[in-house]
């Protein structure tokens, strides 16, 4: 039996930060706000397509695409929230959204879960993290990090690798035996997946695919990569989770955006609360947890204080 | 030479948060007792599979989530039903006896 886990929820009720009835009551779900938030997301993905689509033919469609991807490269949000099972309280309704999302943005949902599970259990600890994002040690490193050439290089020979049925050895230390086959299928069908879309292409002469969902995801992933390096890069490399995760406080929109995903620290926490009750769970946890007031960009100005020599004492990956 | 099972008190019904699952210490076990849509239940607390406290996790009335990674259980019967739970949950046999939960233990 693997020995006992002091996960930072148990934690903070020990340290009496709140209750078990608060606690309790935070996690209660429910289909219906995902649902109308979906709904309204969905709106605003339809609203920056209609600015790509009414640029076409001209260069606005660059910064139309950009502003586009910036929405749909947010899909990961939501995907994110699915894997904890948060968005809906009926589970299988996670589970579908979870791989629509993951197909949208090339990140396999089954394997992403089990990444993330350790990601959690490993939250900031170099060499056991699966998904820390080093901390730069150069401005060079920062933008090269931010252009997401590293993070798609990542991906593809991950996708490729699962694909050819092969998993490295830290893949084994989080995947189950069991699961192997699930991952390897699962890449599988995704390249099937991206074949048949280039392949219509290419017979039917249809590029909508191209300019309304490739384009930008990879015109927009820069931001994304922007806003997940605020979540723990330049906070110590340490367990103490009041320390190695910070969250951001943005305006509503944005956090409409990211589905609450900024109220990062909360939701490493207590991640069986669902996304609409972090801005409750963080009004409890004020003062316990590591909050940057000054959102994504205070989040750099502290990565760039560190990264031009600032104190970055134990806090490189 | 094992001695035989007993029932033993463990805690007041009345003691239960009710319809949830509500954390007991028994000498040296920590347990589960979960007032499921369909009787209390009881297991031991960690989950079998990063062994966090369950106690945490969110109820539904008839299955335990690991507040960790979310793994899910059936409280009814500790089996693991979802990933990356995969090995049931240990149960103790229980009962309630004049209003207080005892376990065969
Ligand atoms: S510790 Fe419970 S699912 Fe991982």
């Amino acid at each position: 039996m693997t020995e006992p886990v002091l996960t930072p929820i148990t934690q903070a009720l020990n340290d009496g930060v709140l209750t078990r009835a608060e606690l309790k009551a935070l996690m209660r779900r429910s289909d219906r706000p995902a649902l109308i938030h979906l709904a309204l997301w969905l709106m605003l993905l339809g609203a920056t397509g209609t600015l790509v689509w009414a640029s076409l033919g001209t260069l606005w469609v660059w910064p139309a695409m950009f502003v586009h991807g910036i929405v749909v490269v947010h899909f990961f949000s939501i995907q994110h929230e699915c894997v904890h099972y948060t968005v809906f309280r009926t589970r299988w309704l996670n589970d579908l959204v979870g791989y629509i999302c993951g197909l949208v943005i090339i990140l396999p949902n089954r394997f992403f879960r089990y990444e993330h599970c350790d990601h959690h259990t490993y939250t900031q600890l170099t060499g056991e993290d699966p998904e820390q994002i080093p901390m730069p040690k150069t401005l060079g490193e920062y933008l090269w990090y931010i252009s997401s050439v590293p993070y798609w290089r990542a991906k593809f020979q991950e996708l490729g690798r699962h694909a050819a049925g092969r998993l490295t050895e830290v893949e084994r230390g989080f995947i189950p035996k069991e699961e192997h086959h699930t991952i390897f299928l699962e890449a599988r069908l995704m390249l099937a997946f991206y074949a048949s879309i280039l392949l219509a292409c290419v017979v039917f002469d249809w590029w909508a695919p191209l300019w309304f969902w490739l384009i930008p995801l990879f015109l927009g992933e820069p931001v994304m990569r922007f806003i997940r390096m605020t979540e723990h890069v330049g906070r110590p490399a340490i367990r103490d989770m009041k320390e190695n995760t910070r969250s951001n406080m943005v305006s509503a929109p944005m956090r409409f955006l990211c589905w609450n995903m900024n109220y990062h620290a909360e939701h490493h926490y207590a991640s069986s609360v669902p996304y609409h009750a972090l801005p409750r769970l963080h009004d409890k946890l004020k003062g316990y947890v590591h909050v940057e007031e000054e959102g994504y960009l205070g989040a750099h100005r502290e990565i760039l204080r560190h990264l031009f020599g600032g104190g970055s004492e134990g806090r490189r990956a | 030479m094992s001695r035989d099972k007993v029932w033993t008190d463990l805690i007041a019904v009345s003691a239960l948060e009710s319809g949830d699952v509500t954390p007991v210490t028994l000498g040296h076990r920590e347990l589960a007792v979960y007032d499921t849509l369909e009787g209390v239940t009881v297991s031991y607390a960690r989950c079998t599979h990063g062994a966090a406290n369950l106690c945490d996790g969110y109820f539904d009335g008839r299955r335990i989530e690991c507040p960790l990674h979310q793994g899910l259980f059936d409280a009814r019967t500790g089996q693991a039903v979802a990933a990356p739970a995969r090995v049931a949950l240990r149960m103790i046999e229980a009962r309630v006896q004049d209003g207080m939960v005892q376990v065969l233990i």
